[in-house]
């Protein structure tokens, strides 16, 4: 590549500054996203702390009961739309094009847009701790949230429906480069998995996000207008906003883990060096966990009285089967393969390990009659967790390890992510594993204070000991990020002898992406061009003869 | 970096063709589409709470609430709603008279399409406010009258938004249209008005059955 | 040396996860308790603890199965996983490729096909006992109507006669015969709360405009715990109950008790009376009295109690030219976020008075004297 003279110090620093703030390039909107949404992260995670603290033993020490009905639905809040959607996002943005061998997005400015408007919400969110606060939790229900007096629950409302915006305009952005950008040969059948996983999370952000944006645009009336919408007295039906939420909030959690299996999906075959076991299986029980994602709604609603239960009980159940699918198709594309646990391929195989309880934990939950013991307590808690944390935070990690090279041409330091995983494996179960027992005891969750003869002070430390082990291997991360960016940049373009497009370019990549293009036949095109010679190429795959997309 | 042997050369031609092909649809249009898909969600959220209110609600809708129906507003002998309801249908039709004439070249039809398309939506929106002042100032009749008047006002006040939006559009392809910058081969920004308007349309036709004339 | 690192960390892999298991095992056999607190089902540990309904107790029998079901989940996953990691390692300076095998159609359909199975059966039994537990039988032997409200709760025994009102940690009790049908009927009147007793092992939310129902049959007699489970505001943590199952000699001698207590309790004279007239107004937030229109009789002293059920905001009642002057009427003092206040107002003359909250003039309401 030519290389242009570098103008006057000075003079280039400015031109940074306002080269990121107004750029349209998907490459630096991606890092943006990632490294704000980290900054998000690391909010909720000090709220996360503070929760614990307060926790560790009966009484109230820390904080007022007040403080503590704002701080832990803002640290749901932040995590879930401030940190994992946006990061998911940012690393599409980053991805996706390079994955296709496109040039950029497909509505550049559009990319720009969502990203400020997401930052525009964001700041909105956080500026309702300085008014009030906003003791309503992450799920809002009315009539609580429409009768909170603080100022802090507009701020909050406005803000989400800011990030939902965001979220929309993100969303047709990716189905638009997905399906029109593709690199010539790449049917839809020869996207990489993250592809794949992330249209579909578009598709559910798609539909599932207008409908709470309606929901929360009555809220809004409601608080601030004299609207009835959820206000019994006034004609309204409270359980409304619940069924209007999780219309949208239980493809959420598909929005929030799909992309994460499509990480883990791209990963362990590289690091077996084997082609992912069953592609289309995969393809298939991505798409219809989509689609029963839409199903299953009210089984956050059992308790309420007020739903079918069987129905949404059967659906639930049913979810299972496709995520038990995925869990077969990884183990099976090990297995037999030349396994190396680089740092990603380790958080890869923490998801399988600890996202499984996760998943176990769950399907306790669709059998109504224990959901009625259940619901509400820390076994919630700790089912989330082991699904947001073991699952969609190994992930973003392992992510995050994986593509670094890519993003800033430098190797995280192996030695310092593997601590750091064993760390963070471990803080994990020990903050959230005693979480099943207190539930499953009667630990209610959303209370600052519990009775110090009620049996719960022990586990209750242990978690909180654990949450600060987490705490801990953050901090590793984060020395271990500052260090490699003071380090050269020598990863080289292919690091880990790697599978698909984004590896055929430079790290980091031009500001176009590729000169040129390798021909695409399977899912795996760089690696059937490293290997067209040695007698292993995929017969099968190029045999699929796949004539979807534009063929140039 | 070194090309492979039989890689592909890519364009880096404009940024929004990435040298991948032509065929298929535009990908403006593609997201205006995808758009529209899910503005039908927020709307379909909004009916979907108006039917849950309705079918648990006792009486429905509220008594004293008369005023609110297709035969009349209080003022009119045959509604204000009728009346906006003529408007806005036969807007679409202008409106695809409009892009027909375009995609047929014909500039000048256009330009006259989308003129009076643009006065018909105008006329829509002031009519509404109209009536809003009418149940306001007359009925006593306001968002904050329970939750029908939410809903009343929630749901006609967002698609309403959504004529506003529709209006923007239109203003500014009839702009661009009157500079001469469309073709029958490139129009998309016509196009995508045009599914837009079609969309709001169909809304208003879905609000009038429900808020009128269903009740 | 990547490779060697490699072996060395799936070594450690499978240590430490055994030493992370190990270690939550160990803590929850060890977890002790101090004296038996009503709230907590027993001590936590990885079966559900005492449960006491007869509903209960089927809900309950259903977590074992499922229990084992999930280990041997776990076990074949997670000993899977290791097996892979260990046996599948590449070796140092190996750099042929595996078998590159795409899938396997009869492998996906089998694990396709038994987790089907599997979860099919669970929803089958599980419903089976959700009817149960959900069934209403026709003749109930009590009735108990529970009000939810910020931060309390009423248990209003209708045919009895009987009402009951606490807050905080004692909160009020219920009590109740064993082997019985009870019939409980649940009423909100400001937000969302969720009645919840562990050892029922069930607990059904308290819905504003809508009135839940369940029915138990308390097996044993004793205290048991309850407390809101659904997140409702300021002081959701505090707002407890008791549920106290006796022998039905000893419940009928409980109401007699308790009829003869309230019947000796003088109830405050009733509104209208001749010599002072009881208003009771009351405050959600900063944006309206719950009641805007009151009515009171002329020419008496009003008592006013002031209910101010804001979690936030000091709120007081005070009446537009209330005062013999024509001046406003200020209600003193203020009653703090969560407090009762009661105002003796002068007399009024007949007519219409505004009301409002000196606090928050936005907050108003119409007093009507006749």
């Amino acid at each position: 590549m030519a290389s242009t003279p570098l103008p006057p110090a000075q003079s280039y620093r400015r031109a940074a500054v306002y080269d990121w703030i107004t750029t349209v390039d998907h490459k630096k909107i991606g890092i943006m996203y990632v490294v704000s949404s980290f900054v998000f992260f690391l909010i909720g995670g000090l709220l996360a702390l503070v929760i614990r603290t307060e926790l560790a033993a009966p009484g109230l020490q820390f904080v007022s009961e007040a403080t503590y009905n704002s701080i832990f639905g803002l640290h749901a809040i932040n995590m879930i739309f401030l940190f994992v959607m946006p990061m998911l996002t940012g690393l599409g943005n980053y991805i996706v094009p390079l994955q296709v061998g496109a040039a950029d997005m497909a509505f550049p400015r559009v990319n720009a847009l969502s990203f400020w408007v997401f930052i525009t919400g964001g700041l909105l969110i956080e500026s309702s701790f300085l008014f009030g606060g906003a003791p309503v939790g992450w799920t809002m229900y009315a009539p609580l949230s429409t009768q909170a007096p603080e100022t802090g629950v507009n701020l909050l409302v406005l803000g989400l429906i800011m990030t939902g915006i965001s979220s929309i305009l993100g969303a047709i952005n990716f189905l638009v480069t997905l399906f029109r950008l593709r690199a010539p040969g790449m049917g839809l059948l020869r996207m990489p998995m993250f592809c794949w996983t992330q249209l579909v999370t578009s598709v559910l952000l798609l539909f599932s996000i207008p409908v709470v944006t309606a929901g929360l645009i009555m809220i809004f009336i409601d608080r601030n207008y004299g609207g009835g919408f959820f206000e019994p007295s006034l004609g309204g039906n409270p359980i409304l906003w619940q069924h209007v939420f999780w219309f949208f909030g239980h493809p959420e959690v598909y929005i929030l883990i799909l992309p994460a299996f499509g990480i883990v999906s791209e990963i362990i075959p590289v690091f077996s060096r084997k082609p992912l076991f069953g592609y289309r299986a995969f393809v298939i029980a991505t798409a219809s966990i989509g689609a029963l994602g839409f199903t299953v709604w009210a089984h956050h609603m059992f308790t309420t009285g007020a739903v079918y239960l069987p129905f949404f009980s059967f659906f639930t159940f049913l979810i299972a089967v496709p995520t038990g699918i995925k869990f077969f198709n990884w183990l099976a594309t090990m297995w037999g393969g030349k396994l190396t646990f680089d740092t990603p391929m380790l958080y890869a195989c923490g998801f399988i390990a600890l996202f499984l309880i996760g998943g176990l934990d769950g399907a306790f939950l669709a059998v109504v009659p224990f959901d009625f013991m259940v619901q509400d307590t820390y076994w919630v808690v700790s089912h989330i967790h082991y699904v947001l944390v073991a699952g969609s935070l190994f992930a973003i990690l392992a992510a995050l390890f994986y593509w670094f090279p890519k993003m800033s041409g430098r190797k995280l330091d192996e030695r310092l992510g593997k601590a750091q995983f064993w760390l963070l494996f471990v803080g994990t179960n020990v903050t959230f594993f005693p979480q099943h027992m207190l539930g499953l005891d009667g630990m209610i969750r959303r209370i600052a204070d519990y009775s110090a003869n009620a049996g719960w002070t022990e586990l209750n430390f242990t978690s909180s000991v654990g949450a600060f082990m987490i705490a801990g291997a953050v901090l590793m991360f984060m020395w271990n990020v500052f260090a490699t960016m003071r380090g050269p940049a020598d990863a080289g373009d292919d690091p880990w002898d790697a599978n698909t497009l984004e590896w055929a370019t430079t790290s980091p990549p031009p500001v176009y992406n590729f000169d040129h293009l390798p021909p695409v036949r399977s899912e795996r095109p760089l690696f059937d061009l490293k290997h067209r010679d040695d007698g292993h190429a995929p017969v099968a795959a190029i045999s699929l003869s796949v004539t979807e997309g534009p063929v140039q | 970096m070194t090309a492979p042997v039989d890689s592909l050369t890519t364009d880096h031609g404009s940024e929004n063709d990435s040298g991948h092909g032509s065929k298929g649809m535009d990908i403006a249009l593609m997201g205006m589409l995808l758009f529209i898909a899910s503005e039908i969600m927020f709307f379909a959220a909004l009916f979907g709470v108006y039917f849950n209110v309705r079918a648990t609600a006792a009486v429905w809708p509220p008594e004293g609430t008369e005023f609110i129906s297709w035969q009349g507003s209080g003022l009119f002998g045959l509604g204000l709603a009728v009346l906006i309801t003529i408007i806005l249908v036969s807007s679409s039709f202008t409106m695809q008279w409009a892009t027909d004439k375009i995609r047929k070249g014909d500039r000048t039809g256009m330009n006259r399409g989308l003129a009076v398309t643009l006065g018909l939506g105008i006329v829509f929106m002031c009519l509404m406010l109209f009536e809003y002042l009418l149940l306001v100032t007359h009925d006593d009749f306001g968002i904050n009258s329970g939750v029908y008047g939410s809903l009343f006002y929630v749901m006609t006040g967002f698609h309403g938004a959504h004529v506003l939006g529709g209006i923007i559009g239109i203003a500014v392809v009839l702009a661009r249209g009157m500079r001469g910058q469309f073709s029958a081969e490139h129009h998309v920004a016509v196009e995508a008005v045009h599914y837009y308007w079609h969309f709001v349309d169909v809304v208003w036709v879905f609000l009038f059955l429900t808020i009128y004339v269903l009740r | 040396m990547r490779v060697f690192n490699a072996a060395r960390a799936a070594n450690r892999h499978l240590s430490l996860i055994g030493l992370a298991l190990f270690a939550t095992l160990l803590l929850a056999a060890c977890a002790t308790r101090g004296d038996d607190y009503p709230t907590s089902a027993g001590s936590p540990a990885f079966l559900p603890g005492k449960v006491v309904t007869q509903q209960g107790r089927e809900a309950a029998d259903l977590y074992l199965p499922i229990f084992i079901i999930a280990v041997v989940v776990f076990v074949l996953i997670e000993g899977i996983l290791l097996f892979v990691a260990l046996r599948f390692r590449r070796k140092r300076g190996d750099d042929t490729l595996p078998g590159q095998r795409h899938g396997n159609n009869v492998l996906e359909l089998l694990w396709t096909g038994i987790p089907a199975v599997i979860v099919g059966v669970l929803f089958v039994v599980s419903t089976g006992v959700l009817l149960k537990v959900d069934a209403i039988a026709p003749n109930p032997a009590v009735t108990v109507d529970v009000t939810g409200f910020q931060w309390q709760w009423t248990f209003d025994y209708k045919d009895q006669g009987l009402s009951f009102t606490g807050a905080g940690k004692d909160g009020p009790e219920m009590v109740v015969p064993v082997d019985e049908t009870i019939h409980i009927r649940l009423h909100s009147v400001d937000v969302i709360h969720s009645f919840y007793v562990p050892q029922f092992f069930r607990k059904l939310d308290v819905v504003p405009g809508r009135i839940n129902e369940f029915q138990v049959n308390v097996e044993q007699e004793g205290t048991f715990g309850g407390q809101c489970a659904e997140f409702c505001g300021l002081a959701h943590a505090d707002m407890y109950f008791t549920v106290r199952a006796v022998d039905r000699a000893t419940f009928d001698q409980w109401v007699t008790d308790e009829q003869l207590k309230a019947a000796a309790t003088p109830q405050p004279a009733p509104s209208g009376g001749p010599t002072a007239a009881k208003l009771q107004v009351s405050a959600v937030n900063k944006l309206a009295f719950e009641q805007a229109t009151l009515r009171a009789p002329a020419d008496v002293p009003l008592t006013i109690e002031f209910q101010n059920l804001d979690p936030v905001n000091p709120h007081n009642v005070s009446i537009k030219a209330g005062q013999p002057d024509g001046k406003d009427w200020i209600g003193l003092p203020i009653a703090k976020a969560g407090q009762v206040a009661v105002y003796q107002a002068p007399a009024l003359p007949a007519g219409e008075y505004g009301y409002y909250c000196s606090v928050h003039p936005n907050m108003t309401g119409t007093l009507t004297v006749q």
